[in-house]
């Protein structure tokens, strides 16, 4: 598939979340979960160890657990924008498990698309846009063009001529 | 797009016109400071993708000032295609056929090259002198800083001036001092050995 036609969105936040306030926007987690396989037995360890922490931490956000006998396990986590986010965790350890979660606890909810910029703002100027006469010099009507008088170039450094004068200058003030 | 923002992209985007008297100025400096102004790297909205550059009218360029001895040792190539095609010219004789030709052809060297590179230069306009068409002459609003200050000869000084200059010494009132015109005379003597000759 080309790049273009890859989806793509523009770094975002929901409705400014942070700002004042802030609310988590995972609002469901259900771990999914077999009682009886090995590649379960992480899930099953932070079941009886780490999930009762976590949900105390998190009052927000609801925790559901769910036997689904010989089926792998996932964790799939629901958000306030309605979009739902699987995350299989089969043959995962309990401390692997505890960053997977902070991962789903702290996202916004939106797909995880190609951001076409590491920076983004919906408000791109507010002193205006640019424009050529923007703080720029602006010629009455009746200025002729060209004005070598004064567009000449800059002059940084003293010529020979120039040092010369000077010196004279000063040696007949001395004098005077 | 609201009516108010496209306009608002319009002004952004408007090519403006400017002008640079080239009189006196090294073809190598100037073309480096007028791509630039072709290119639109002047401005903030610059992006090497976009076409954002300005026009530029370049006037004098018959009096542009070679650097060292470029007038005899800078070469220009071109080759028909043909066998035996190639032609090397030095810098004055292209100067002599096409008085824009040099400051052109550099700034087309100095520009980057790519698709954009021959719409940028259709938006320079040369002038050997100083002779602008009207038209193009009122679209220019604003003009380019020339690169290197422009020599003065003696007569551009006024005389008061050129009487208060300081001297290390004054000539004796006995002394005769050369009109610089000895060539001239000497040619002159030359001539007249010449045609004497001849009628011998």
């Amino acid at each position: 598939m080309t790049n273009r036609g890859i989806p793509s969105a523009f770094l975002r936040t929901t409705l400014h979340n942070g700002i004042g306030r802030y609310v988590c926007q995972l609002q469901r987690l259900t771990i999914k979960f077999c009682k009886e396989q090995k590649q379960s037995r992480g899930v099953r360890d932070f079941i009886e160890n780490g999930l009762v922490d976590f949900a105390k931490n998190n009052p927000s956000v609801a925790v559901y657990a769910q036997v689904k006998r010989h089926r792998s396990p996932a964790l799939v986590a629901e958000y306030l924008n309605g979009k739902t986010h699987i995350i299989p965790v089969a043959e995962k350890e309990a401390a692997e498990l505890l960053e997977w979660l902070d991962f789903l606890r702290t996202r916004s909810g939106e797909d995880l698309i190609r951001m076409r910029k590491s920076q983004h703002t919906f408000s791109p100027s507010i002193q205006g846009a640019w424009t050529p006469v923007t703080n720029k010099q602006v010629f009455p009507p009746d200025f002729t063009f060209p004005n070598n008088e004064l567009f000449q170039a800059h002059k940084f450094t003293e010529s020979a001529t120039d040092i010369l004068q000077r010196l004279a200058r000063k040696s007949t003030s001395k004098t005077d | 797009m609201h009516d108010r923002r496209r306009v608002l992209q319009w002004a952004t985007f408007a090519r403006s016109w400017w002008i640079f008297d080239a009189n006196h100025q090294c073809p190598f400096q100037s073309a480096n400071r007028l791509c630039l102004f072709l290119e639109g790297k002047h401005k903030p909205i610059y992006h090497p993708l976009s076409d954002c550059g300005d026009h530029v009218i370049v006037i004098n360029t018959k009096h542009i000032a070679m650097p060292d001895r470029f007038w005899r040792a800078w070469r220009h190539f071109h080759h028909t295609q043909y066998a035996g095609g190639f032609q090397v010219q030095r810098a004055w004789q292209v100067h002599r056929e096409d008085p824009t030709k040099i400051l052109k052809k550099q700034i087309y060297s100095t520009l980057t090259g790519n698709l954009l590179r021959k719409g940028l230069m259709a938006r320079l306009h040369l002038f050997p002198e100083e002779d602008v068409p009207e038209g193009m002459l009122r679209n220019v609003s604003n003009q380019i800083r020339q690169v290197m200050p422009v020599p003065k000869t003696l007569e551009d000084y006024p005389i008061e001036e050129r009487e208060s200059f300081p001297r290390v010494f004054e000539w004796p009132e006995e002394y005769v001092v050369k009109d610089g015109k000895e060539f001239e005379r000497q040619k002159e003597y030359l001539d007249e050995d010449l045609s004497l000759s001849k009628l011998q």
